[in-house]
């Protein structure tokens, strides 16, 4: 591509557009060109034979004025050739009434006795001395003696006159080998001048397509000119590339910040133990400190382990999308009811009693695997045990609304700050440090559950309002969830005790 | 000396407390979010404040940069987890004194901050000498005419301050608030002890002895008036 526009001839390759338009456009002229010749040679023949007509009736016309009054008893004509100043290759007869031969040009034989007979046309094409002729035949009646008594007789004849007609052609061929010459000169003419006008015409689209292969991940700067977007055919080629662009730029700088969030994460981590390690080496410590300091260096490589688990749950998530395939289903109702079971024990430790409401008429699949569903729901209770002071609710509620599930997880604790509440389903973000820190949060459980959600198709919303006049108002997190339809739904998956 | 540490990482922050208090013994305070660490600044009582580029509630950044508006010349070294030369030039045009990248080696961190506290106090070498007394800050050994003076840590700390303020009068109250972190109780009678017990140590240290920690009364200590033609030039253009 690049190649093709930094080479000016190479713009006219074989395949391009321009070529194809510009032999387009030359096959177009040809073949008018090949019209007008073909009109040219009809017009030029047809004006030529007429002239010709009229010069043989003439020529005729000075042959009848020729017959003359023999003189004989028999009241006879004669055709006096010594009056008549013909053209020497013409050819001529002359008969009366009686089919007696009056005169004929000495250069001629007469009509051979093969020739065919008459038609209703008065001209005939004949083969005289190697040369086509034409001939016309002329049925024609002179008075002869006016000077008589009676004022003559009227008599008639037939003329036959003919003359070589290879002038005709030779002039008909002249006028039609002019326009065919004249023609392909055109062509020659504009062929190159319609591959200039192209190329000049074609400037906008190499300058939109050079102002585009500047486009790079490090500078998504693409700025067309004005005349981009208002002529019709670059519109919207310009639209489709800006928006294109947009597209990428905005999923190159998520990427680039989880990128770079994510090697804060791990450096921070990994600086959490290479401290730790070596503190531990700063000088001579007992075995009960030795051992101390190994066990807060096997759980910071715990943490250190987690957050790359949820770093690639979310990557396999977020990418999972757009994947084909059957839908998957699960039961929510079912997966709720493990992962209350399951974290029971967490529950009972920090002192946190959950409530589960169940109000479903119907089978309550979603389109979500069993491990995401597990998944999504197991971190949203955590989420709130995690927040619930000891001795409070954490109260779950599933519905059905229309088409959709709704879960409702309710904790009593300190709520979210309303400056934070924006920023909670970001990728590593921690509301308060001292308390997900403390609680072994990633930052990162919140974004996953949004990507199931929004996997699915569904939406998750958090609302918090802080109060300090109303303490333990907390937190609702509210997830909503197409319901698969029962026809749809194939069988749910077997339930697999959880890990 | 006492230091700020301002750092959200919990874990992270234990250790470079431990660290900094067991190896140079310095005094720790640690600020979890950069408005803590804002209103701790304010104090003013720091030698060094050692900076998390990305802190709740007020970045790093902002931190430093409201240091440095209320003029407030306290290094700072800034720890930082980003890479690109970007933000460290708009670190260090910021007011930043030094930087280091997570993850740093422990070592590595106390040297640079006992050098930032070092050049802050206008000291370019580790081995501090006013007089007869020479104080090698990197060992933590004190000599008064070349004899070795065995000190305890905090006897040390004191003299360590002195040394660095030659000829000024330094309160208790002062010598208080960069000594012991905040946890501590703060009893100025703690100092009189500590500095009654040094100067026994020094001058017991020559046969002949002059005093090298003069009282004022009611205001404090400084380094022995005799001491004032031995000092070093760069150490009086510092005061």
């Amino acid at each position: 591509m690049r190649r093709f526009f930094r080479h000016r001839p190479a713009a006219f390759q074989p395949g391009s557009i321009a070529f194809r338009l510009i032999v387009a456009v030359l096959a177009v002229e040809l073949a008018s060109s090949i019209l007008v010749v073909g009109l040219s040679f009809g017009y030029e023949r047809h004006a030529h034979f007429h002239a010709f007509d009229v010069l043989l009736h003439g020529h005729v016309d000075s042959i009848l004025g020729a017959v003359q009054d023999a003189d004989d008893t028999e009241k006879n004509v004669m055709l006096v050739q010594a009056d008549l100043h013909l053209p020497h290759d013409d050819i001529y007869e002359v008969y009366d009434s009686n089919g007696r031969l009056l005169g004929r040009s000495p250069n001629w034989q007469g009509i051979p006795p093969n020739t065919p007979a008459p038609s209703q046309s008065p001209y005939m094409e004949l083969t005289v001395n190697g040369h086509p002729y034409r001939v016309l035949r002329f049925q024609g009646s002179r008075i002869i003696d006016v000077a008589e008594p009676g004022g003559g007789k009227l008599r008639q004849f037939t003329i036959l006159y003919g003359a070589p007609t290879f002038h005709v052609w030779r002039a008909i061929r002249g006028a039609v080998e002019f326009y065919a010459v004249g023609s392909l000169l055109l062509l020659l003419i504009t062929g190159p001048l319609i591959a200039w006008l192209l190329h000049r015409g074609l400037l906008p689209l190499r300058q939109l397509a050079s102002l585009a292969s500047q486009v790079s991940v490090d500078s998504w700067q693409f700025s067309p000119p004005a005349s981009a977007h208002l002529t019709p055919e670059l519109a919207p080629l310009t639209l489709a590339i800006e928006n294109v662009l947009q597209r990428l730029e905005q999923s190159f700088t998520q990427q680039k910040t989880f990128v770079s969030d994510a090697a804060h994460e791990l450096k921070t981590a990994v600086a959490v133990i290479k401290s730790t390690l070596q503190l531990l080496g700063m000088k001579r410590r007992t075995v009960a400190e030795y051992q101390a300091g190994l066990e807060r260096c096997l759980a910071d490589s715990h943490r250190l382990e987690e957050i790359v688990a949820k770093m690639l749950t979310l990557a396999r998530e977020e990418n999972a999308a757009a994947a084909a395939g059957p839908r998957p289903a699960s039961d929510l109702t079912e997966c709720l009811d493990s992962a209350v079971a399951q974290l029971e024990t967490f529950a009972a430790l920090r002192g946190v009693k959950v409530e589960v409401a169940i109000a479903f008429s119907g089978v309550s699949l979603v389109p979500l695997t069993r491990e995401d569903c597990s998944l999504l729901l197991s971190n949203l209770i955590l989420n709130a045990l995690q927040h619930s002071p000891a001795k409070t609710l954490v109260e779950i509620r599933l519905a059905q609304r229309g088409e959709n599930a709704e879960l409702r997880i309710q904790d009593h604790g300190d709520g979210i700050d309303p400056a934070a509440l924006p920023h909670v389903f970001d990728r590593f973000y921690r509301g308060d440090p001292a308390r997900s820190r403390n609680t072994g949060g990633s930052g990162l459980g919140l974004a996953i559950c949004k990507a199931i959600v929004e996997k699915a198709g569904g939406s998750i919303d958090l609302v918090s309002q802080p109060d300090p006049n109303l303490p333990h108002q907390g937190t609702t997190v509210t997830v909503h969830l197409p319901l698969a339809r029962e026809a749809e739904a194939c069988q749910p998956q077997p339930v697999l005790p959880s890990a | 000396m006492r230091v700020l540490l301002v750092e959200d990482e919990v874990r992270l922050a234990d250790n470079l407390a431990a660290a900094l208090r067991d190896g140079p013994g310095f005094a720790v305070d640690w600020a979890e979010d950069g408005q803590v660490g804002d209103d701790c600044a304010c104090n003013r009582c720091y030698d060094l404040i050692i900076l998390d580029l990305m802190l709740p509630k007020l970045d790093g950044l902002s931190v430093l940069k409201r240091l440095r508006g209320r003029h407030d010349v306290t290094p700072v070294l800034i720890l930082t987890a980003k890479d690109g030369a970007d933000s460290i030039i708009q670190l260090l045009n910021a007011g930043a004194d030094d930087y280091l990248a997570k993850p740093f080696d422990l070592g590595e961190l106390i040297a640079r901050a006992k050098a930032l506290i070092r050049r802050g106090k206008g000291a370019a070498h580790p081995t501090l000498s006013v007089g007869s007394v020479e104080v090698n800050t990197l060992e933590q050994t004190v000599r008064r005419a070349g004899v070795l003076v065995e000190l305890s840590p905090t006897e040390y700390h004191i003299l360590e301050y002195l040394m660095h303020r030659p000829r000024v009068i330094v309160s208790k109250r002062e010598l208080l608030e960069h000594l012991y972190d905040y946890n501590w109780e703060h009893h100025s009678n703690v100092i009189e002890a500590h500095v009654s017990n040094l100067r026994k140590k020094l001058d017991g240290a020559l046969p002949e002895p002059a005093p090298v920690i003069e009282t004022m009364r009611g205001r404090g200590y400084r380094l022995a008036l005799e001491l004032q033609s031995d000092l070093e030039p760069d150490l009086e253009q510092s005061q």
